[in-house]
């Protein structure tokens, strides 16, 4: 983090004369309810660097053109680098910010005007990102999530100074704690500390400094998780470290083949056949093995290293996570609709799981949508700590699950064989006819003996239960999930069946809501059993509609 | 969960929509049917090889599938889709193999849209969507008589208008 007063006094348009002991903030804070203030001018850099990356492609194809014609070396430093700091130049000039009237506004654009308001008791979640060039110098991007869910709902202020962000969003949330829940102060004594009761309701309390504080922003801080650096040994067996594996490997070796005009693979792939098929096979799985240990161990580091999850006595709850690019994301407890507990396969086996949140206004560049990991791949006694930690209602995360009885065993018997069946017949009609050699019928086999495994997975993950705060529904093997969600969150029942499903009595319940996955859906649950939960949710609502 | 609970069922939405929706899912179904046929003109005079039997099967599969599809799914819709609505919920079915029932509180609901193609258009249709806060939670009402949607559209915009809070 970088001392406010290191900031260069030159590009500061702030005045710099405030008491040593409360440097910038208070002046700044002063100054939010009436003037517009501007990015960090230091967001330049930031954004030189940024632009010049993305625009890395088309710098290469003109460096090339200008190889090959003599004059387009020039073209390319008198048009395009002026034309880059121009951009960046205009878009520090014309961004500004400033929160009056208990609402946060964003200016921005030159030709394009915009000005984005929201009122702060809209923010939902507050998001501080810093890439490695952010860090250096101290900045990060700041991003309010909002009520929406269309694309404009974002506002986004890239970067401030890390102090800067911090107190931000420190008002932010105090600022919506005043406008939300101004009945509060009558039950507190009155005195200095209470605030005004008349004129601006919604004006801004000085921060921790002023004794005069209404809400106290230096909240008591709760920690429910701190990364584990033994949890790593998690990494090799989850989807997200076998896929982020698969992407290092992928820029890697693009990246390896670029220079010494040779890949890795078409390395290996022809050295294929040096030995006898046995020596290949072994090698190969030995070195698939190593290669996915290694990067997922590496992709684990990056996302999660140094993750703390954190209750502030405000009621929100804050994750830090990163290695290089550092995530700061609070989340207001108030919007919380749930948990999603995983199981997939791989951490299962291990003894391992993990838990991502549901709530309302979740950036969508978040993992998934409106979801945000609450415990990353971690051991099962972690993940239903913090999750009791969260929701406070052990039965839902611990109680059995009512299973959803035999026909849905034998349709997930059913849908995994048949395609295994069909595979096997075709190879074998394609042995006897064209005469297909006979190893081809032999793989064949192979689905109709791993897939009756993978049905009773999937039939032991369904199902249902219902407690007096929360619906629970679990569903899938590979990717198994506990879905914890609050009744008083669901906002509609959809029930689907197929034309198979109604000739057995079963059918998809989903219960819909505003927040994360904006359905939660029982599997192959039968139709009485649905309607029954549907019913105990919320029976003036299903009582109308019954036979 | 008792006996009698598990015996709960749904009745069907009171109203049917227009008959004339028939007619419009026939003509939307011949059109999606005609795209494949031209996929297949298309294919016939690309493929350079002699033989023609598999474009003559494929063709007979088409016209054996689109004959099927285009006199049951009409019918078949018709008599599925249906909707109601009351003072506190709104309560569609729709679909015809696969079939959905969706509730949704009114005082759930965020937009309520009426939109026309062109079929509907030239028939006299409408079609209503219910949206609420959740992206898989909208009802939508295919095949309306154009008067009873607009009926139904002010009915539950004035029960929404009633409504208080931001139906999350």
């Amino acid at each position: 983090m970088t001392d406010p007063v290191t900031r260069p006094p030159a590009t500061d348009e702030v005045p710099q004369d405030a008491p040593a002991a409360s440097p910038q903030a208070v002046a700044a804070l002063s100054d939010m309810e009436t003037d517009w203030r501007r990015l960090d001018p230091r967001m330049l850099l930031v954004h030189l660097v940024q632009e010049t990356f993305r625009l890395l492609p088309v710098l290469f194809g003109i460096i090339i053109l200008g190889r090959s014609s003599d004059n387009g070396q020039n073209w390319f430093e008198w048009v395009f680098i002026p034309l880059v700091v121009a951009v960046v130049l205009l878009r520090y000039l014309t961004t500004r910010y400033r929160i009056t009237n208990g609402q946060i506004e964003l200016r921005k654009g030159l030709l394009n005007k915009q000005i984005l308001a929201t009122p702060a008791d809209r923010v939902r979640t507050v998001d501080v990102t810093s890439s490695p060039i952010h860090r250096v110098l101290g900045l990060g991007k700041v991003e309010l999530g909002t009520a929406g869910t269309g694309h404009g709902d974002r506002l986004v202020l890239d970067a401030l100074t890390l102090p800067e962000a911090r107190h931000l969003r420190e008002e932010l949330i105090h600022l919506r704690q005043v406008r939300a829940a101004p009945e509060a102060s009558t039950g507190i004594p009155a005195g200095p500390s209470a605030p005004p009761p008349t004129g601006e309701p919604y004006a801004l309390q000085p921060p921790v400094t002023a004794p005069t504080a209404s809400v106290p922003v230096a909240d008591t801080e709760t920690e429910l998780l701190r990364l584990d650096p033994r949890w790593v040994r998690y990494a090799p067996v989850t989807m997200t470290g076998v896929v982020s594996a698969l992407a290092i490997f992928g820029f890697a070796n693009q990246f390896i083949t670029r220079v010494l005009e040779r890949g890795v693979l078409t390395e290996a792939v022809d050295r294929i056949g040096d030995y006898a098929w046995w020596v290949d096979s072994i090698v190969g799985v030995v070195a698939v093995l190593v290669v996915v240990t290694v990067l997922s161990v590496i992709g684990y580091v990056l996302q999660f290293w140094g993750f703390r999850l954190t209750r502030h006595s405000g009621g929100t709850l804050h994750i830090t996570r990163g290695l290089l690019t550092s995530r700061e994301s609070s989340i207001e407890e108030k919007r919380i609709r749930g948990l999603e507990v995983g199981e997939p396969l791989g951490l299962r086996l291990v003894g391992g799981g993990r838990l991502h949140v549901i709530t309302t206004g979740l950036s969508k560049r978040e993992d998934r949508r409106g979801t945000a990991w609450l415990v990353p791949p971690a051991p099962r006694q972690v993940v239903a700590e913090v999750a009791a930690a969260v929701v406070g209602d052990r039965q839902a995360l611990t109680a059995r699950l009512t299973h959803h009885g035999a026909s849905a065993r034998r349709r997930r018997y059913i849908r995994a064989m048949w395609p295994a069946l069909a595979i096997l017949l075709v190879a074998l009609l394609l042995t006897l006819w064209r005469q297909w050699p006979i190893g081809i019928a032999v793989a064949a086999f192979t689905p109709t003996l791993v897939m009756p495994f993978i049905a009773r997975d999937r039939y032991a993950g369904l199902g249902h239960h219902l407690t007096p705060e929360h619906l629970v529904v679990r569903s899938g093997s590979f990717v198994r999930r506990r879905d914890v969600v609050q009744r008083t969150g669901i906002i509609g029942w959809n029930v689907r069946s197929s034309w198979f499903q109604r000739r057995v009595g079963l059918a998809h319940l989903t219960a819909t809501t505003a927040a994360g996955k904006q359905g939660y859906t029982a599997y192959d649950i039968p139709v009485g059993s649905a309607l029954a939960l549907a019913h105990e949710v919320d029976p003036d609502l299903i009582r109308q509609f019954l036979t | 969960m008792s006996e009698q609970a598990e015996r709960l069922r749904l009745r069907e939405p009171a109203h049917l929509v227009s008959p004339r929706a028939r007619v419009m899912w026939l003509v939307e179904g011949a059109f999606l049917m005609l795209l494949l046929f031209a996929g297949q003109v298309l294919w016939w005079f690309l493929d350079g090889s002699r033989s023609r039997t598999p474009h003559v099967v494929v063709g007979v599969a088409w016209l054996v599938l689109t004959v099927l599809y285009l006199s049951i799914m009409p019918v078949w819709r018709y008599r599925v889709h249906r909707w109601e609505h009351t003072e506190t919920a709104v309560y569609t079915q729709t679909g015809w193999l696969d079939q959905e029932r969706r509730i949704a509180p009114v005082s759930r609901i965020q937009t309520v849209d009426m939109t026309r193609g062109p079929v509907a258009q030239a028939l006299g249709l409408a079609s209503v969507t219910v949206t609420t806060a959740s992206a898989a939670g909208p009802l939508k009402i295919h095949g309306l008589d154009l008067d009873v949607a607009r009926h139904l559209v002010e009915d539950l915009t004035a029960l929404t208008i009633a409504e208080r809070g931001d139906a999350t």
